[in-house]
């Protein structure tokens, strides 16, 4: 074991900046999968849409656009707070690292509730597809189609956001017990990645699955 | 009597460094972990060999006579599952990739050793979860998983086998992307670009694969589980959804997945070449380059599956042009590697023994894979035996002969022993042969119209089928053999010292088995170009 | 080391998400057709390029990171676009099931 193995310079690597490079690069693979695994649902959602355009445009005006819009707009006010966080931590300062963190969390905490609001509210309206799911009419099996996607796309969201609050979780805790400094930060930006990619999806889910059914 | 105590300083190596079986479960040294994956790899291999045996042995008879036609779709179903995804894709990545890449590039090792780690765990519980389907009874729709069989028909134990597949399949993301954060930033100084060993390119555009295209099969299976589950009907004609779209799903990542499987092994063969024939690979950009262009192309033809599952004409024709493209940079491999051993002083050791036999092997699958690119002759042949004899051409005498060509050729390196070479090349005989015997005939059988997956087939098919059985049991003869003189030889072997080979490359620079960090010094590089046989020519004259 | 941005830039940029996305909605209301998706998506993608850019930094690291976030967009494009070409070419043989 080397004695000068430290948390910014591990024994595999040189320097900190080529820990801190190989571990962007490393984060941005990860994302460049992740994409890849959302994408495959987006490819799929697009093959529907295309076969189905009428009955998904009446499933997406059962969509709650007001709780969606706010959404929208708490989601992308956490990416900026995170952004702020960063920022604290490259300046150093450890009690505005902290606060900003909280706040981005209890943000992504509002979003979850809303979304499962959102998701009891399809429930009794039997829109959640299966054994749940109750419409008639001609497009039905369009309009549980869409619901399919909305719930498996927007839940793995969900799912990725809640790992999301851990890892926001469990950089606080490190953050309280002193690990950063203005030199050593970076586990902040690369949570900080992953969190903003979580953003751009409901980005993409949100055009795709709120917008549709706004327009007669 | 003068008593004269010798004291022998012996170096520690990553092998003596820590023992005990905690320090090897939880080491995050790449070259242990490597040796994990091998453990790992090896026990799958012949488990599904075994489901191989069965089906060979079944299909000596026309009629279903030593398992019930049932059980026989799930042989081949779990046959396929375990080589796919529990020995071709993680074997040489996770053997030879992990214990060489570092090494080959002069790095203590790869950027994230506790990744890596993880990465063998949760491959292990993949296949736990995986086998536990298989003890509750298999799973029999192919290792395909076509809908609407899987999802709504079949009623073995499919979410089971999905969820293992999926989960081995985060372990396969995790090594693409430790390789390629490695191979960006932790090369020695001097080691550019032009300048690294041809497996370091190979194993990277391999893992560019690993990284974007498991993903896709990882939502693809889970949307099978969800609709097994939940019975929504997203792939279901019957309940509104659309079959063809999961065989698209499926076959954008199954189609790369090949060349996740041969990729790696035509990095060994690189390697192979220029240090059997003593001469620089010919043509080092063009074959670099062509890793690339395969890695790159095989994303843009999987539709050559689909052929006659109803995409659209014009779509096939697409995927067929495309099909044909791919072809073009592996056989600019194979010409180069031909052309290094032309005017090369030549040895016919055992890794160039399999070396040279996957390159006749390939060339024969790679040109029966041009055959089923083209749309007239694949309606005629797709899923009968020639598609399976073009597969295993290429998998089997493709993957497995370059895996074993590279176990041997570093074999002294890992273990710090030699391997007895009599019996190793008789093996490596004894596989070719078995081999050609086994798949061979199946082509021809293809060809006559017998269909894949069938237990049961009309009589005039029966003297082929004996053929190709009995070329299975002498394959199989072939693999056990390397087993055992290998596991002799890593306790009886003679020392193999650092570079038994004198071969060129980093790995060679230093002790065999190598230190734990692997190099005293962190090594600088001058060499202008990685196969320099010129140079050590002359320092070998002087010295 | 990234140079961080000021908290005056990730502001202007929050600004400007929220302006899209407020955009988007309301062009939603009102009936395009097509252009309706392809607009929606297109507002989209503006919104993702300024995260990735400028709150993820993508636009001030080094080369490396910005060609693994361009595969990862071009690879999704790849599975799209082809998949997409079979669906949208279906049926202009005139042959059934072509």
């Amino acid at each position: 074991m080397s004695e000068t193995a430290t948390l910014a310079c591990r024994e595999q690597f040189a320097t900190p900046e080529q820990q801190r490079e190989t571990s962007s690069i490393g984060m941005w693979i990860f994302l460049a999968s992740e994409i890849m695994m959302f994408g495959g649902l987006f490819v799929a959602y697009s093959v529907y849409r295309l076969s189905h355009p009428q009955a998904f445009q009446e499933a997406s005006a059962h969509m709650d656009i007001l709780l969606g819009s706010i959404n929208s707009a708490i989601l992308l006010t956490s990416s900026l707070s995170l952004a702020f966080a960063e920022h604290s931590a490259q300046a150093g300062s450890r009690n505005l690292l902290a606060i900003f963190l909280i706040a981005t969390m209890l943000i992504g905490l509002a979003f979850l509730g809303i979304k499962f609001t959102e998701y009891y509210e399809h429930y009794q309206q039997h829109e959640a597809p299966g054994i749940w799911f109750d419409a008639t009419g001609p497009h039905a099996s369009g309009i549980q189609m869409f619901f399919v996607f909305y719930f498996v796309m927007t839940g793995l969201h969900a799912i990725h956001m809640i790992v999301g609050l851990g890892i926001l979780f469990a950089l606080l805790l490190r953050t309280m017990l002193g690990t950063f400094t203005a030199e050593y930060h970076s586990p902040i930006l690369f949570g900080g990645l992953y969190w903003h990619f979580v953003d751009i999806i409901w980005i993409f889910l949100y055009a795709i699955f709120y917008l549709p059914g706004l327009h007669k | 009597m003068i008593e004269t105590a010798v004291v022998q300083t012996v170096k520690k190596n990553y092998l003596t460094e820590k023992q005990g079986i905690l320090s090897w479960l939880f080491s995050t040294d790449h070259k242990r972990i490597a040796i994990l994956y091998t453990f790992s790899i090896t026990v799958f291999f012949f488990l599904g060999g075994f489901f191989a045996l069965m089906m060979r042995l079944e299909l000596l008879s026309p009629t279903s006579w030593l398992v019930s036609v049932g059980t026989y779709n799930k042989l081949f179903t779990m046959h396929g599952i375990i080589m796919v995804w529990f020995f071709l894709i993680p074997s040489i990545p996770g053997t030879l990739g992990n214990f060489l890449i570092p090494m080959m590039i002069g790095a203590k090792d790869l950027a994230f050793p506790k990744l890596n780690l993880l990465s063998w765990y949760i491959y292990m519980l993949g296949g736990l979860v995986t086998v536990y389907a298989l003890f509750r009874g298999g799973v029999d729709t192919g290792w395909t998983f076509y809908t609407p069989f899987s999802t709504s028909y079949s009623t073995t134990y499919v979410i089971s086998a999905a969820v293992g597949i999926l989960i081995a399949g985060f372990s396969s993301i995790i090594t693409g992307l430790n390789f390629i954060a490695t191979i960006h930033r932790m090369r020695a100084p001097g080691l550019t670009w032009f300048r690294l060993p041809i497996f370091i390119w190979s194993m990277y555009a391999s893992s560019m694969i690993l990284v974007l295209a498991t993903p896709v099969l990882a939502i693809t299976l889970l949307m099978v589980a969800v609709e097994r589950i939940f019975q929504v009907g997203i792939f279901d004609p019957a309940l509104g959804g659309d079959p063809v779209l999961f065989q698209h799903m499926f076959w954008f990542y199954s189609h790369p997945a090949v060349y996740i499987m041969v990729l790696p092994g035509m990095a060994v063969i690189s390697e192979i070449f220029p240090a059997f024939s003593r001469k620089p690979l010919f043509g080092y950009k063009a074959v670099a380059f062509s890793s690339i262009a395969i890695a790159v192309i095989g994303f843009l033809v999987w539709g050559h599956h689909m052929f006659v599952a109803g995409e659209s004409a014009y779509s096939a024709l697409a995927f067929s042009f495309l099909s044909y493209c791919v072809a073009v940079p592996s056989a600019i491999k194979v010409f180069n590697w031909t052309a290094t051993m032309y005017k090369g002083s030549v040895s016919w050791d055992t890794p160039m023994l399999y070396a040279i036999g996957f390159v006749g092997l390939f060339t024969i699958g790679g040109m029966t894979g041009l055959f089923l690119a083209a749309l007239g002759f694949d309606v005629h042949v797709h899923d009968t035996y020639f598609v399976i004899a073009h597969f295993h051409y290429i998998m089997v005498g493709g993957t497995v002969m370059a895996f074993l060509g590279g176990v041997h050729y570093w074999w002294p390196k890992v273990s710090g022993k030699m391997y007895p070479e009599g019996i190793a090349r008789l093996s490596a005989l004894v596989v070719f042969l078995g081999f050609n015997l086994t798949f061979f005939p199946q082509f021809v059988l293809g060809y006559l119209g017998m269909p894949r997956r069938y237990a049961a087939y009309p009589p005039e098919f029966q003297m082929l089928h004996v053929l190709s059985t009995a070329g299975a049991s002498i394959l199989g003869v072939g693999y056990v053999l390397p087993l055992c003189y290998l596991i002799w030889a890593w306790h009886y072997g003679r020392d193999a010292g650092p570079n038994p080979w004198r071969a060129t490359g980093l790995e060679w620079k230093t002790e065999s088995p190598p230190p734990t960090h692997n190099f005293e010094v962190t090594p600088i590089v001058t060499a202008e170009q990685p196969y320099d046989y010129e140079a050590m020519k002359e320092e070998l004259q002087l010295v | 080391m990234i140079e961080p941005l000021s908290r005056k830039s990730y502001t202007f940029a929050w600004l400007g998400l929220l302006g899209l996305v407020l955009l988007n909605t309301l062009i939603a209301f009102l009936n395009l057709g097509p252009w309706n998706m392809i607009i929606a998506v297109g507002i989209a993608t503006v919104m993702a390029s300024i995260v990735a850019g400028f709150l993820m930094h993508a636009l001030y690291d080094s080369k490396v990171v910005r060609i693994v976030l361009a595969g990862g967009v071009i690879w999704f494009l790849i599975f799209v676009s082809l998949t997409l070409t079979d669906y949208m070419t279906r049926g202009w043989l005139g042959v059934p099931g072509k």
